[in-house]
């Protein structure tokens, strides 16, 4: 096999990391949320224009300073947010910047069948004349992996292609890229979901904290090892577990649904418990969490908070009852990046600190004073605009804005992505502290150590259904993950 | 399921077509003297200098902008190509005005491109320095001429050619045909579709964004005072009020011919059609005796539903995003379970 | 998408701003602006080419001339602040509300004011749903609407000036009417320039004091952020244009009683005049950010730019064109300083 390969040291983010890959080779690249895999494979698809390192292509160095640059080097990026132009229809979207053209005019009936035939490679049978808008999420993405496909990479990074397949889809997707490999494409997958990766890949690489763990073949690896890559330390030893006493139900939930994200969703949730939900992203974690505290409206089933049925409707109303939901993306749902960490963290207790219409900050100072150092955020200050500080203090902020209404229930979401270790360890205490005060703690991650080692139960959420629960004993980050991506463990 | 939607979309996809077929037949069945030369050749006039301004607006709001400037540009246009007339003659002070009006979009599109400051502002800022520009050159007076070749081109471009078709309507189409063949068919005009339908997306693929929005606004520069000098010629005078309610009318048609405010989709034809439609609207109205105020007023009104029923659309279609077909595919065996005693299909 | 990327990994620690220009503004402050321009007319005054600047009575002049267009920004200052832009309708419910004051005079004083501010408030109520709840676009929105209400005004009163003699043979509400804008405390201070402080002042306490306000500042600096914390961000935005639409009808009664005719062309050009003094005060586009001290400080910068290019001689005309450049300057400068922590929608 020709040597296609990329080696290369990286910038702050990444942290020296040498990387290959060989033409006709899938090789994965895993690591936990924040290890630096998505930075990484940005490097090479020409989105910094300062890296420090080396890439080369062929043993030649190339210096990827542009996307327009690394797309001439044949390198096609798969990205998980979708590129695609909404109103703008299949067609033109798969072949923007390079439509087939008879003169000045565009050549219609080349374009619909190039299109077509790029769809066919990944399955899709769609009229290529429809808009973006009209088509579905996943059959969107689908589209995306065609439009890379169309540029005729010779390395293909994907990033999380599966986020939002079905099984079926999957598989062809699997399919595809075995011919692709067949024709003698770099492929390079990004991936957390350990079974896909020993089924698709050659070869695997761990990263963690920025840094390259290591790099094995597939054959040879166990996936015992690549979690102990995954996370470092056993995870017993990083999650000690507290002595809590674990009260009575707080939070019943019977039946719950919302047409389209989730049905018939039961559980019960006790004082003082962290109940653990795992599942792939699209199986209707967040959507749950959403609509327990009110964001969204429930079509049918009941919410029961210590003994009292919610008959309610909009956040403001559960939040006064002491439910309180930690977003996933702290970037654009969680926090006010332009204002300052006193305004951020006042932000979901105004009503209740309020008299009448008047709100006073200073009435505030305290808690957030207290917060503050509660969760050693650095710099201690609260008139530091939250924009400005680092992805760790930006998470704590969000906590603190969270556990200053006391709720009762508190439900997070990926609460620790994208945070350096030291954060991550802060508020894991936090959550314990909390937990032990006899609240009730939700907690929806796919960082599977964290989700194992805080949570007391695991509730196992697959396509918009609970599935299954899992005891303490029974949690190992394997059965969990197996469990959420519909296998059964031995 | 697609099938279900797709009348309803394709109803709102042809919008424009159905309410001119309406409107058109409406009018001519029960408007007194509307199917008459007179009258048509009127409209005519008016959709012709208003079109050249849409083709530029349009092409602005593919792009995913906004042109508030167009008005002022129109009657800018109009008064220097009449006051420079005068001394250098209408073959020199047209193509100034034009120059001008594609002056102003370059300046325009400079700062919304380079400086990155939203197109609301630019062009509002732009629309009050020309306002007061305009003031400025003429002293607040109307500017009109009154030597014996004033109206020479005005009567050439009036003239018809054959029945309703005057030289200037030829112009007006052939402008409108190359502008929609050019943005259907020809890459560099699929490209300011993909420019406004995701600016990222279209940088991505190697699109110079920058120059596309830069140019959309100098177009959109350069046809308001093609339409200002029409407006003009035709009169032979400029008043300060030419350009003011063609704001107001070349939005509105716009967007009911479809072009979205987003970005992305439209297109000239409709436009034009719209404006064809709106225009037969309103002399419609007048001649069934109503007033130039209920003109005003159905205008702004047919400009607020447009606008409300889009949010409205966009407001809907949020609600759907994100369901899982599996699940929604569940809910709907279930209810046609119940309602139906026999299976269908 | 990238690029902020790239930028993220580089931006630590405070950020200024790119640009020396756009820190000096944000430091200094509008009143140090004010401050300039009240130096660069003593200094003119000084090199003889103007007259009468530093004279108490055309600092009153100043004062009086600004204060319609207080009232007005200050309405309209709360549409900027939660994100929205501007309310373009203001300049067809001024001439609304004021025409139907006029209109109505006959049933009293009081009830005549009582109507127009029902009216106003519609007009308001109209607008926060559309744009609040069903999220239309607000600028596009009130231009419509604003053609709308003119089509309102036209197709009741056509071109007519109303007087309100001609209303009303009651001449005490007529005096009334014609004069009460009139009054002056203690003989120098206009009755206008009492109600534009007095609003300035509640606004000033809505905006920083409320549970309102606090809301208001999540709500224009991230919505969804802020409709992720229990914040009722459709009724947040509504409440702001309903308050645009007030103060657009307590200046559409200004205006009004100040010029003593009813007529549609009350309240031309302030949609222009207010934003620009809103974002010439401070508070930025982009919403969330700014303060109604600001606001006044940009009215009275205005109204120190106007004085001081009439008292140049400059055309009224000129003087169009001048505050439209100095507009665009304004909110360049400011959408720079605010790119460099990534959000450039200015």
């Amino acid at each position: 096999m020709r040597q296609v390969g990329k080696r290369f040291p990286g910038t702050i983010a990444v942290d020296s990391v040498d990387f290959e890959v060989y033409a006709g080779e899938v090789h994965a690249l895993v690591g936990e949320n924040g290890a630096g895999k998505s930075t990484l494979m940005k490097m090479l698809a020409g989105s910094f224009n300062d890296y420090t390192g080396q890439i080369f292509i062929n043993d030649k160095e190339v210096a990827l300073h542009s996307p327009s640059i690394a797309k001439k080097f044949g390198i096609g990026m798969i990205y998980q947010e979708l590129s695609l132009a909404k109103p703008i229809s299949i067609a033109e979207n798969i072949l923007a910047g390079h439509l087939p053209h008879k003169g000045p005019f565009v050549d219609k009936a080349a374009m619909r069948s190039a299109a077509t035939r790029l769809m066919a490679m990944v399955g899709l049978d769609l009229d290529p004349g429809l808009p973006i808008e009209d088509i579905s999420q996943h059959e969107a993405q689908l589209v995306e992996i065609a439009k890379v496909l169309g540029t005729n990479p010779c390395i293909l990074v994907m990033d999380e292609p599966t986020s939002a397949l079905s099984r079926e889809e999957v598989e062809r997707l699997f399919t595809i890229i075995e011919g692709l490999k067949k024709r003698g494409m770099a492929i390079v997958y990004i991936s957390h979901h350990l079974p896909e990766i020993f089924r698709v890949a050659d070869r695997v690489t761990v990263m963690r904290d920025g840094k390259k763990v290591g790099t094995k073949d597939i054959a040879e690896a166990s996936r015992e090892e690549i979690v102990q890559m995954m996370v470092g330390k056993s995870v017993k030893e990083f999650y000690k577990r507290r002595e809590r006493t674990i009260g009575d139900v707080r939070l019943r939930v019977r039946n719950l649904s919302r047409w389209g994200f989730f049905h018939g969703v039961s559980f019960e949730a006790k004082q003082g418990e962290i109940l653990g939900i795992c599942g792939l992203s699209g199986a209707g974690r967040s959507e749950l969490a959403r609509v327990l505290v009110g964001l969204d409206p429930m079509d049918s089933g009941e919410i029961e908070l210590d003994g009292e049925i919610l008959q309610g409707r909009g956040m403001a109303f559960f939040l006064a009852k002491g439910l309180a939901y930690l977003t996933e993306d702290r970037k654009s749902e969680g926090l006010a990046l332009r204002l300052s960490v006193e305004d951020n963290t006042l932000s979901a207790v105004i009503p209740s600190l309020a008299k009448g219409i008047f709100f006073d900050k200073k009435k505030g100072a305290p808690t957030v004073e207290q917060l503050l150092k509660e969760l050693s955020v650095y710099p201690p200050d609260p008139n530091r605009t939250v924009g400005n500080l680092s992805g760790g203090n930006q998470q704590k902020v969000l906590l603190a804005k969270w556990l200053a209404g006391k709720p009762k229930v508190l439900i997070l979401d990926e609460p620790t992505r994208g945070v350096d270790i030291g954060a991550k360890m802060i508020i894991h205490e936090a959550v314990e502290r909390l937990a032990e005060g006899g609240n009730t703690v939700v907690l929806i991650s796919s960082d599977l150590p964290e989700l194992v080692g805080l949570s007391d139960r695991v509730m196992i959420m697959r396509k918009g259904r609970f599935i299954k629960e899992m005891g303490y004993e029974q949690c190992t980050e394997e059965a969990v993950l197996l469990a959420a991506n519909g296998e059964e463990t031995a | 399921m697609r099938s279900k939607h797709s009348t309803l979309t394709w109803v709102d996809k042809n919008r424009i077509f159905l309410l001119f077929a309406v409107v058109s037949i409406f009018m001519s069945l029960f408007a007194p003297r509307f199917f008459n030369v007179f009258n048509l050749t009127a409209i005519m006039k008016t959709v012709a200098m208003n079109a050249c301004v849409a083709i530029g607006f349009t092409i602005v709001m593919i792009c995913g902008q906004l042109d508030l400037s167009i008005g002022t540009v129109i009657t800018f246009a109009g008064v220097l190509g009449l006051v420079l007339k005068g001394p250098l003659g209408y073959a020199v002070s047209v193509p100034v005005a034009i120059a001008a009006g594609a002056a102003v979009g370059l300046f325009n599109g400079l700062l919304v491109a380079k400086a990155k400051i939203n197109s609301f502002i630019v062009t509002l800022g732009t629309m009050t320095i020309l306002q007061g520009a305009i003031y400025t050159m003429t002293k607040g007076n109307t500017v009109s001429l009154s030597t014996p070749d004033a109206f020479v081109v005005a009567d050439f471009l009036a003239k018809p050619l054959l029945p309703l078709v005057t030289p200037r309507i030829l112009i007006t189409v052939a402008l409108v045909l190359v502008a929609e063949v050019f943005l259907r068919r020809t890459r560099s005009g699929r490209n300011f579709f993909l420019v406004g339908g995701n600016r990222n997306t279209a940088w991505l693929a190697g699109i110079k964004t920058d120059a596309y929005i830069i140019v959309a606004f100098v177009l959109s520069g350069a046809l308001a005072a093609v339409g200002g000098v029409f407006f003009a010629m035709e009169s032979s005078a400029a008043t300060l009020k030419l350009g003011d309610q063609s704001l107001m009318y070349v939005l509105s048609a716009t967007i009911i011919g479809g072009t979205a405010m987003s970005g992305g989709k439209g297109g000239v034809f409709r436009t034009v059609v719209a404006i064809l439609t709106l225009e037969m609207l309103y002399t419609g109205i007048i001649l069934f005796g109503f007033g130039n105020e209920v003109k005003i007023f159905i205008a702004g009104l047919i400009l607020a539903t447009v606008v409300l029923y889009e949010a409205y659309a966009v407001y809907k279609h949020e609600r759907e995003v994100g369901k899982r077909p599996e699940l929604v595919k569940e809910l709907e065996a279930a209810a046609a379970a119940k309602t139906a005693g026999s299976p269908r299909r | 998408m990238e690029k902020a990327v790239a930028k993220a990994a580089a931006v630590d620690g405070r950020s200024v701003g790119s640009n020396r220009l756009g820190g000096i503004v944000n430091q200094v402050g509008i009143y140090g602006v004010a401050l300039l321009f009240i130096l660069l007319g003593a200094a003119l005054q000084g090199a003889g080419i103007i007259n009468n600047f530093l004279s108490a009575q055309n600092f009153f002049n100043i004062i009086d001339a600004v204060a319609l267009l207080g009232i007005v920004a200050v309405g309209m200052a709360f549409v900027t602040y939660s994100g929205h832009y501007a309310d373009m309708s203001v300049p067809t419910t001024m001439a609304l509300t004021g025409i139907v004051a006029v209109e109505l005079l006959s049933f009293g004083f009081v009830q005549a004011l009582l109507a127009a501010l029902a009216v106003g408030l519609a007009i308001g109520l109209i607008n926060a749903v559309v744009v609040g709840k069903f999220k239309a676009n607000p600028i596009i929105w009130t231009l419509a609407m604003n053609y709308v209400t003119m089509g309102i005004i036209r197709f009741v009163w056509v071109n007519k000036q109303i007087y309100p003699d001609m209303k009303t043979d009651d001449k005490l509400t007529v005096a009334l009417f014609d004069n009460i804008f009139r009054y002056r405390f203690f003989n120098v201070v206009g009755l206008p320039v009492v109600v534009m402080l007095v609003m300035m002042v509640l606004a000033h306490i809505l905006m920083t004091r409320t549970a309102y306000g606090a809301q208001l500042k999540l709500t224009g600096s991230a919505r969804k952020a802020a409709r992720f914390s229990g914040i009722n961000v459709d009724k947040v935005v509504g409440i702001a244009f309903l308050l645009a639409a007030f103060t657009a009808t307590v200046g559409g009664l200004t205006v009004t009683s100040l010029s003593r005719v009813g007529a549609w062309y009350n309240g031309a050009g302030y949609d222009f005049r207010a934003v620009t003094a809103v974002v010439i005060g401070g508070m930025t586009l982009a919403g969330g950010r700014g303060s109604i001290i600001g606001v006044m400080g940009g009215a009275f910068v205005i109204g120190l730019m106007n004085n001081i290019m009439t008292l140049l001689g400059i055309g009224t005309f000129s003087q169009d064109m001048i505050r439209g450049a100095i507009f665009i300057v304004v909110v360049g400068i400011n959408a720079k300083s605010l790119r460099s922590l990534g959000r450039d929608d200015a």
